[in-house]
């Protein structure tokens, strides 16, 4: 049974949020034992808007899980935060933009971008279809994999968490080939790099708008995270394409998990999580497109580029 | 016909090409564009087709060109038009600097080819009419004109998404960051309404660690009619068309106007209604508002058939290139100004 670990900061300062993920990670209690290796961080580093927007994982989240893998495991290990270039992303300019570079400086990390350097081609197989993933050996080398992902909605799977950023570490950077099949395309990097420490960060949530939340949620389990994470913004797991599969795969514990839960309840982040009804926003997107389509066809009107397909 | 060809045929270039193909004046014949993907897009649109704009230049017979490249290649390519006689329309800013600017000015003059600037945000009909209320005096003297302009500048992106191109940020080879780009357009409507500026105090934001600003605020101050002028720009905002974040408020000594009041309060109804206009206008054989339905891109088909309309009679360009030159020579002052004063 996988545990998950609620908890909420004092406030959304440096300081408040450094104590707040020691305390999601102590309540834990992972047995780290990475002398030796490597540790790598999986920021959601998705685009160029920072943390403010709830779109990108706030570098003070990483920041405290530096702090606290360095008390744990001593100085003298490696702290790699990684993240692949995206369609639109490139993660040279994601680092500066969103403040990584700086966090680099300060707290002697290395920072990797997965699109380049060692890239392994792994086969897996989902849903007895066998395909293969671009994968940097950074990720299969590292000996401990701490992903931190933002809880937040999305226009393509509904919501993503801990699976979903995985996917972000896929090698190929136009990832937008993969969104036909992106369900298999989530739970195959998922099988192929498999998470040791989720980190969600919901300090700022996105919905229908961000939202400041102040909570952590840990685990060691990302399905589970993604399990729990989905009921708490109202989402049904089994309605979720790609959690579905994953579940069908048998990748994760889906059983419920021991709740952590201290000061903040689960119902308090569904309660106040700024909710968007996935299936409307969908049928509205389609629906006003394929309008403006119509509308241009017989009126000869221009459609703008940045709506064009 | 005006014989037309399209060089750079990125997100402004694609479109201002998509409104010259529905001008009954123009013929467009050929498009230029380095990248193969944007080539491939074009090819269904049956023009001719080059790899580089001095190709198009060199060989089709032409009669005006869009120019719609990156501003490190704004002024070799006005001026290899220029040496051809054609009419240049260019995509705002006219140059990287004051200096080059100058450049610019000075070979066109020299060649004796029309210029225009595609200052887009003077066809808007909310800008025309406090414009108007600034001409016609309603609200008294303007003391105090604000203006803003926050958007995602360079980072947004299309349904499919394609990366920023560098360019953008190397100061060297865009001019500058969000003033130059957003500011570009504050300036140019404030220098318009209220004639020549002084800028008072200037400061840039760096909010997301870039080479170049993504915010910034000028105030500045008309040398014609006193009025002081606050600019806010930015690059910051995640903001998602068709939300447009652009404003004018101008307060004088009698009341007040804003552009908000002349923009759509609701942005679906406006298209719906503009929509419907277009098709009844197709009934009846009459040309439609090109693209009256977005609000904001309606700005760029108006402005570009006011260039073919001058082109066609051979008028002067509406847009003067010592407007222009005014307002990259205040943007320059404004980056003078703003050393020393940078913010996180």
């Amino acid at each position: 049974m996988a545990d998950i670990v609620l908890t909420r900061a004092n406030g959304y300062s440096k300081e408040d949020i450094d104590a707040c993920v020691a305390r999601a990670l102590d309540a834990l209690n992972y047995d780290i034992n990475v002398q030796s290796s490597s540790v790598v961080i999986k920021p959601n580093l998705c685009y160029y808007w920072d943390y403010s927007t709830g779109q990108t994982t706030d570098p003070r989240v990483v920041s405290a899980i530096v702090d606290w893998i360095r008390q744990r495991a001593g100085n003298q290990v490696s702290i790699f935060v990684a993240e692949a270039d995206a369609s639109a992303m490139r993660t040279k300019y994601a680092f500066k933009a969103l403040g990584y570079e700086r966090l680099a400086r300060e707290k002697n990390l290395k920072l990797v971008n997965l699109s380049e350097g060692e890239i392994v081609d792994k086969e897996v197989a989902v849903a007895e279809e066998r395909f293969v993933l671009p994968v940097n050996n950074l990720l299969l080398d590292a000996g401990l994999i701490i992903n931190v992902p933002k809880l937040k909605t999305h226009m393509g799977v509904g919501f993503t968490c801990a699976l979903k950023n995985m996917f972000g570490a896929i090698a190929k950077p136009r990832k937008f080939a993969y969104h036909s099949k992106l369900a298999r395309t989530i739970v195959g990097i998922n099988k192929i790099v498999a998470t040791d420490i989720v980190v969600v960060d919901c300090i700022i949530v996105s919905g229908k708008t961000p939202k400041k939340m102040g909570v952590i949620m840990a685990s060691d389990d990302a399905v589970a995270t993604d399990v729990i994470a989905a009921k708490t913004i109202g989402y049904k797991p089994s309605r979720v394409a790609y959690l579905k599969l994953a579940m069908k795969e048998g990748i994760g514990d889906f059983e419920d998990p021991k709740i952590i839960a201290n000061p903040v309840r689960p119902e308090d982040i569904k309660n106040a999580f700024p909710r968007q009804n996935y299936f409307l926003q969908q049928l509205s997107w389609k629906l006003q497109l394929k309008l403006l389509r119509f509308y241009s066809k017989i009126s000869k009107d221009v459609i703008p580029p940045i709506l064009d397909e | 016909m005006i014989r037309v060809g399209v060089a750079g045929l990125g997100r402004m270039g694609k479109l201002h090409f998509l409104n010259a193909l529905r001008n009954k004046d123009v013929n467009v014949v050929a498009i230029a564009d380095a990248r193969r993907s944007n080539r491939k897009d074009a090819e269904k649109y049956k023009v001719k087709i080059y790899d580089d704009y001095r190709k198009l230049i060199g060989t089709e017979d032409l009669d005006a060109i869009i120019i719609s490249l990156p501003n490190f290649l704004k002024k070799e390519s006005i001026a290899y038009a220029a040496e051809k006689n054609l009419a240049i329309f260019v995509d705002k800013p006219l140059a990287r600097n004051f200096g080059e600017a100058e450049e610019i000015v000075n070979i066109v003059k020299m060649k004796n080819v029309p210029l225009m600037v595609g200052v887009n945000y003077r066809y808007f009909e909310s800008v025309q009419k406090a414009k108007k209320i600034v001409e016609e005096g309603s609200i008294g003297d303007v003391v105090i004109a604000t203006s803003e302009l926050i958007m995602n500048g360079p980072f947004s992106h299309p349904l499919v998404p394609t990366p920023v191109p560098e360019w953008w940020f190397d100061k060297k080879k865009a001019g500058g960051g969000a003033l130059f780009d957003l500011g570009y357009h504050l300036i140019d409507l404030l220098h318009w309404m209220f004639g020549d500026l002084e800028v008072e105090f200037s400061v840039l934001g760096y909010r997301y660690n870039l080479p170049i600003e993504d915010s910034a605020t000028v105030v500045l101050k008309s040398s014609k009619t006193s009025t002081r002028c606050v600019l806010n720009a930015g690059w910051f905002s995640k903001i998602i068309f068709p939300n447009f974040n652009f404003r004018i408020n101008l307060h004088g000594t009698v009341g007040y106007g804003s552009t908000d009041r002349f923009a759509p309060r609701n942005f679906y109804l406006h298209a719906a209604r503009e929509g419907t206009m277009n098709l009844l206008r197709r009934v009846a054989r009459k040309k439609p508002n090109y693209l009256s339905y977005t609000y904001y891109y309606a700005s760029f088909a108006k402005i570009l058939d006011q260039f073919f309309e001058s082109v066609k009679n051979g008028m002067q360009m509406p847009i003067t290139l010592q407007e222009q030159l005014s307002v990259i020579k205040t943007l320059d002052k404004a980056y003078r100004q703003s050393e020393g004063t940078k913010i996180g």
